[in-house]
């Protein structure tokens, strides 16, 4: 009892230590708490501050695709999620008039999500389940589609045309 | 008038918690009076509860980005130390916090053992730690296998072959472990579940019974001749 410093404490002298422990601990944990608390937080919501990566897929060499009709051209789709890469097989209508510009439309038809056909002999794409009728340049020439063909994003890289398939919506 | 307020607060929680109490029973009580190296080998218990609640914590986030599935058990976890924020960061707590668990409740065993703390009134604590302590090397055997990486798929092939040589039960006791005669598909998830599920809920129920446990019976006395003690009895 004589070394437990409740004397001095009980003094005014003591209470020091005391304290000094007591903020010591007080800090300390303040200090763990706000580096778990920082990094793991950080963890939790790193979707946030996440970019969305492009997925650019590679559908052909340029000059393999002549001026005039459009084509159809296969392709499998390569996707990232997360940990995993999942690969679709899809198509797209590839259309140019220099064969420096280059148009893609989803190959679906703007109306109910219909494969639609290009028409050699009318020069328009046609669709066949509710007889959807778009130009060459994908707008609406009859029929119920609500809007025009949507489009993929392209570019143009060492003499490969690479489209992001991720349909972009026009309302013109 | 922001004091009264504070303390009116503070009176309302007691009134229907009896926070006070605990509070006083859990950081109040009279412990032993000790100096020195002796002093900070009662801080083994608190430190393994300690970096039990960051592997909660850290095993708790680790979890929304795994996957127990030989597919994609190896590419969530690499995943998670290249493209989560602070993934690797927290990855390398809960790795290094395993090994350190271990490291800690062992050196606080060996503490109570060589200070004849689990005597009298205070086997049952001892009892329950020791089951602690099996729950803890579970967790580490299971959580070995989860990065399905080379070095996880032998070290659990090597254990359960080990469990596969216990007399008469071993073939059984291995089978089960893995949940199926080779290790592989079934073996994953099963070793996550025991994992996150089943360990952490026995680990909360074993731990409350040892906490209260050590806060029932006190804390005890270090060790001293039997002369000695008498005599700082005395004079006290």
């Amino acid at each position: 009892m004589s070394d437990c410093g409740c004397a001095r404490e009980a003094a005014g002298e003591g209470m020091r230590r005391r304290s000094f422990l007591g903020w010591a601990a007080a800090g300390l944990g303040g200090l763990i708490a706000l580096v778990l608390g920082s990094t793991g937080g950080a963890y939790f919501v790193s979707p946030i501050f996440k970019k969305d990566e492009e997925d650019w897929v590679d559908v052909g060499a340029v000059k393999e695709i002549r001026p005039g009709s459009p084509v159809k051209v296969d392709f499998v789709a390569r996707k990232r999620d997360a940990w995993a890469v999942t690969e679709k097989r899809s198509s797209a209508w590839v259309s140019t008039a220099d064969g420096a510009t280059f148009t893609v439309f989803d190959p679906r038809c703007t109306h109910l999500g219909c494969p639609y056909r290009w028409d050699q002999a009318k020069e328009q794409f046609l669709c066949p389940c509710h007889a959807g009728v778009f130009s060459s340049d994908g707008a609406v020439v009859s029929g119920p589609p609500p809007r025009p063909l949507d489009r993929y994003d392209t570019k143009v890289v060492n003499g490969r045309l690479l489209i992001q398939p991720l349909p972009q919506k026009r309302t013109v | 008038m922001n004091d009264r307020k504070l303390l009116a607060a503070r009176d309302w929680i007691n009134e229907r918690t009896g926070f006070d109490k605990v509070w006083g029973a859990l950081f109040e009580r009279r412990i032993p009076e000790a100096k020195g190296a002796v002093a900070w080998l009662y801080t083994l218990g608190s430190a393994s509860m300690f970096v039990f609640a960051v592997q909660a914590a850290t095993g708790a986030l680790l979890a929304m980005n795994y996957v127990p599935s030989p597919d994609h058990a190896y590419d969530s976890v690499r995943f998670i130390g290249e493209k989560v924020l602070c993934g690797a960061f927290i990855r390398g707590l809960h790795h290094w916090g395993a090994s350190f668990m271990v490291v800690l409740v062992v050196a606080h065993m060996l503490r109570v053992y060589f200070m004849g703390s689990y005597k009298y009134p205070r086997e049952g604590t001892w009892m329950v730690g020791v089951a602690l302590l099996l729950l803890v090397i579970g967790f580490g055997f299971t959580g070995y296998l989860l990065p399905w990486d080379q070095k996880a798929y032998w070290a659990t092939a090597v254990g359960t072959n080990i469990a596969g040589q216990t007399p008469f039960v071993g073939p059984l006791v291995s089978k089960a472990l893995k949940g199926s005669s080779e290790m592989g598909a079934a073996t994953l998830p099963r070793f996550y579940a025991l994992h996150v599920l089943v360990l952490p809920g026995l680990m909360l129920l074993g731990l409350g019974a040892h906490l209260f446990l050590v806060v029932w019976h006190g804390i005890s006395e270090p060790p001293a001749r039997a002369g000695k003690a008498a005599d700082d009895k005395g004079a006290a």
